[in-house]
């Protein structure tokens, strides 16, 4: 943790006049090269902290280190940081390769070498020759690489994105996913996004920080966040699933209201209460008996999404999403009696249990 | 943008049925510009061809008389270049002073943005008349600067600040500035507050980030001003003539005098059509400018 890259230090954002912090003593670190998706609801606070390591808003208290050193004081400029914003902010009065020579000339970097990086640039995004378009000639996912460009050309020690894909069609930010990921992992840079996109920050980030009301709700790979969600709120946020509360009777072995019986793998000391999820697409039809974990409902309604059937299926008081293949002969129908189950390793254990 | 967008593709796709309820609609506005602005276009230039001697406009005989006197009096070329000088004069203070006040208007996130634009224009409510007086009371020979510099005994005599075209000048920035305002906050389109946030993570200190990316986006907006100032007071009749105490002589109260003093209406429409030479000359020269900007 210590020689962590960057290290976010019990960071507080309160604006003037607000009740409450909208960023509440947040910590977390980086070590170098790693990308870190900031992912929350809207006003969460993950851009005030993006802006805050940016430079462009102040802390109330805590500390930025890079390299141990805190820059929380250091003017934005000076910070050498690149950001690019969820508009892109490119400057419309300039041609692409002004753009990303900007923070070069503002370095007073030599017009030879300029020129040379700001080459170098445009082949790192795949905007080769096309320097000399001015902004508005570039497609919006062109513009997207100008700006990554512009902010990666300063060499900066930290790359900050913020909704980098917000602003692009469905088909564009797929392929914008893989291209940021690649450069990111070309170049080295240690970066972190802000998005409220949960597949965005699956797919691109190494690890997560998930927020929520200005508190850090949990950080871990994508893996982590998905299968041992720390909170009920991160539980429900990343992926859709059904929450139920019971208590443990025996190892691996939860009496849960509405389906009596629950088995999940985990270590949940006998006696304690917890809260297990079943997420839809984990759910399968019944077909051989004998089984842990069956449960049976009617089904109340469906949906045919080509590649999957979503049920929802009335267990006792709570309903159950199912999300299942789609295969010939399989179509139950609405109002008819179906049997459920799911593999106690596929039963996600929510927080940690204190013993 | 998406509305930049579908926008060709809309009109493209006119049909010339709706292209002909497009014209029908612009057609009471055409024929209210022929009458009110075309026609009497062509009645003064009509009137500035006719002989000083015959009434006003009596018809005769089509001569050149008037514009002879307006080219080759040396009087007017004076007139002419004093009326440029207040222009420029005019158009450069009331847009070097409006400047900050406009962009101060367009970057606040203050929730009192909208009551600080109105204050900043209402100067507008009153008449140019009513303001010039004001300016009197402040520059007269016996108002509020002079008499108080001879209070304290600054100055012993008196300061002549109007009855000159510094008091016109003065009193023309003044009651013009509104419009450079209003005109510069229309023209700040592209001003944004995320531009200047990504000069300053490029390393843009605030001196760099107004020079680099505020002053070009905004000189759009600030020539507009520029035109729209000159154009007013190349124009002005009220001011020259109240603060300039019949001493200051531009084009605008020589085309008053020629009407209504020496009756002259042929050599007062002359003059106007040289006014209009003048409007016509300035604004090729702003679209100029403005081409070359946005290039």
């Amino acid at each position: 943790m210590a020689d962590h890259h960057v290290i976010i230090d019990n960071l507080v954002k309160t604006y003037p006049g607000a009740q409450k912090p909208s960023v509440d003593h947040v910590s977390f670190s980086l070590p170098r090269g790693e990308m870190l998706a900031l992912l929350g609801p809207s006003g969460c606070g993950k851009t005030t902290i993006l802006r805050m390591i940016a430079g462009l808003i102040a802390p109330t208290s805590g500390a930025i280190r890079l390299d141990g050193e805190d820059v929380s004081s250091i003017a934005v400029y000076k910070r050498n940081m690149g950001m690019v914003f969820q508009a892109y902010a490119l400057f419309p009065h300039m041609t692409i390769a002004r753009n990303i020579s900007f923070g070069l000339e503002m370095r007073k970097v030599g017009r030879a070498e300029r020129e040379e990086r700001v080459r170098k640039a445009l082949d790192l995004v795949k905007l080769t020759g096309l320097g000399d378009r001015k902004v508005s000639q570039l497609s919006g996912g062109q513009q997207q690489r100008a700006a990554i460009a512009r902010s990666l050309v300063i060499e900066p020690e930290l790359l900050l994105l913020d909704e980098p894909l917000s602003n692009l069609d469905a088909k564009l930010r797929d392929e914008m996913r893989d291209e940021i990921r690649d450069i990111q992992a070309r170049t080295g840079v240690t970066a972190i996004f802000v998005t409220h996109d949960q597949d965005e920050a699956l797919s691109m980030a190494d690890r997560l920080a998930v927020m929520s009301a200005g508190r850090l709700e949990q950080i871990g790979t994508p893996r982590e966040i998905f299968d041992r969600p720390q909170t009920e709120f991160v539980a429900s946020f990343i992926g859709a699933g059904t929450v139920f509360e019971g208590k443990v009777t025996e190892h691996g072995l939860a009496m849960v209201e509405d389906l009596k019986e629950l088995r999940f793998v985990g270590d949940a000391p006998l006696g304690s209460p917890v809260k297990l999820m079943i997420r839809p697409h984990r759910l399968r039809l019944l077909t051989d008996a004998g089984q842990p974990n069956r449960f049976s409902g009617t089904v109340e309604h469906i949906v045919y999404r080509g590649q999957t059937l979503t049920l929802n299926v009335r267990c006792g008081s709570r309903l159950l999403q199912a999300d299942l293949p789609t295969h010939a002969g399989m179509l139950p129908e609405r109002g008819s009696t179906v049997t459920l189950s799911v593999a106690p390793e596929d039963v996600t254990l929510v927080g940690q249990v204190s013993p | 943008m998406s509305a930049a967008a579908t926008a060709p593709t809309a009109t493209s796709s006119t049909s010339a049925a709706s292209r002909g309820i497009l014209l029908m609609l612009l057609l009471p506005g055409l024929v209210a510009l022929v009458i009110t602005f075309l026609l009497p276009l062509i009645w003064l230039l009509r009137a500035s061809f006719t002989s000083s001697t015959m009434s006003a406009f009596g018809g005769g005989d089509l001569t050149t008389q008037s514009y002879s006197t307006v080219l080759f009096d040396p009087f007017y070329w004076r007139v002419t270049w004093n009326t440029l000088v207040l222009g420029f004069n005019v158009a450069i203070f009331a847009v070097v002073l409006s400047y900050p006040i406009a962009l101060f208007l367009a970057r606040t996130e203050s929730r009192f943005r909208g009551v600080l634009t109105a204050l900043a224009v209402a100067p507008l409510l009153t008449s140019s008349v009513v303001r010039t007086y004001g300016w009197m009371v402040i520059l007269g020979d016996r108002g509020v600067i002079n008499s108080t510099l001879q209070s304290l005994s600054v100055t012993s005599g008196v300061i002549k600040l109007t009855n000159n075209s510094f008091g016109a000048t003065v009193a023309l920035i003044e009651i013009l500035m509104p419009y450079a305002i209003l005109a510069m906050l229309s023209g700040f389109g592209r001003l944004n507050a995320q531009l200047e946030e990504a000069a300053a993570m490029l390393g843009a200190n605030r001196f760099k980030v107004f020079t680099r990316i505020i002053l070009p986006l905004s000189l759009p907006g600030v020539l507009t001003a520029a035109l729209l100032v000159f154009v007013l007071a190349i124009s002005s009749f009220v001011t020259p003539r109240l603060m300039g105490g019949g001493r200051v002589f531009v084009l605008g109260t020589e085309v008053f005098n020629e009407a209504t003093v020496t009756l002259n209406w042929p050599l007062a429409a002359a003059l106007s059509v040289m006014l209009l030479v003048l409007f016509s000359s300035i604004i090729l020269l702003y679209q100029r400018a403005l081409r070359a900007l946005e290039a």
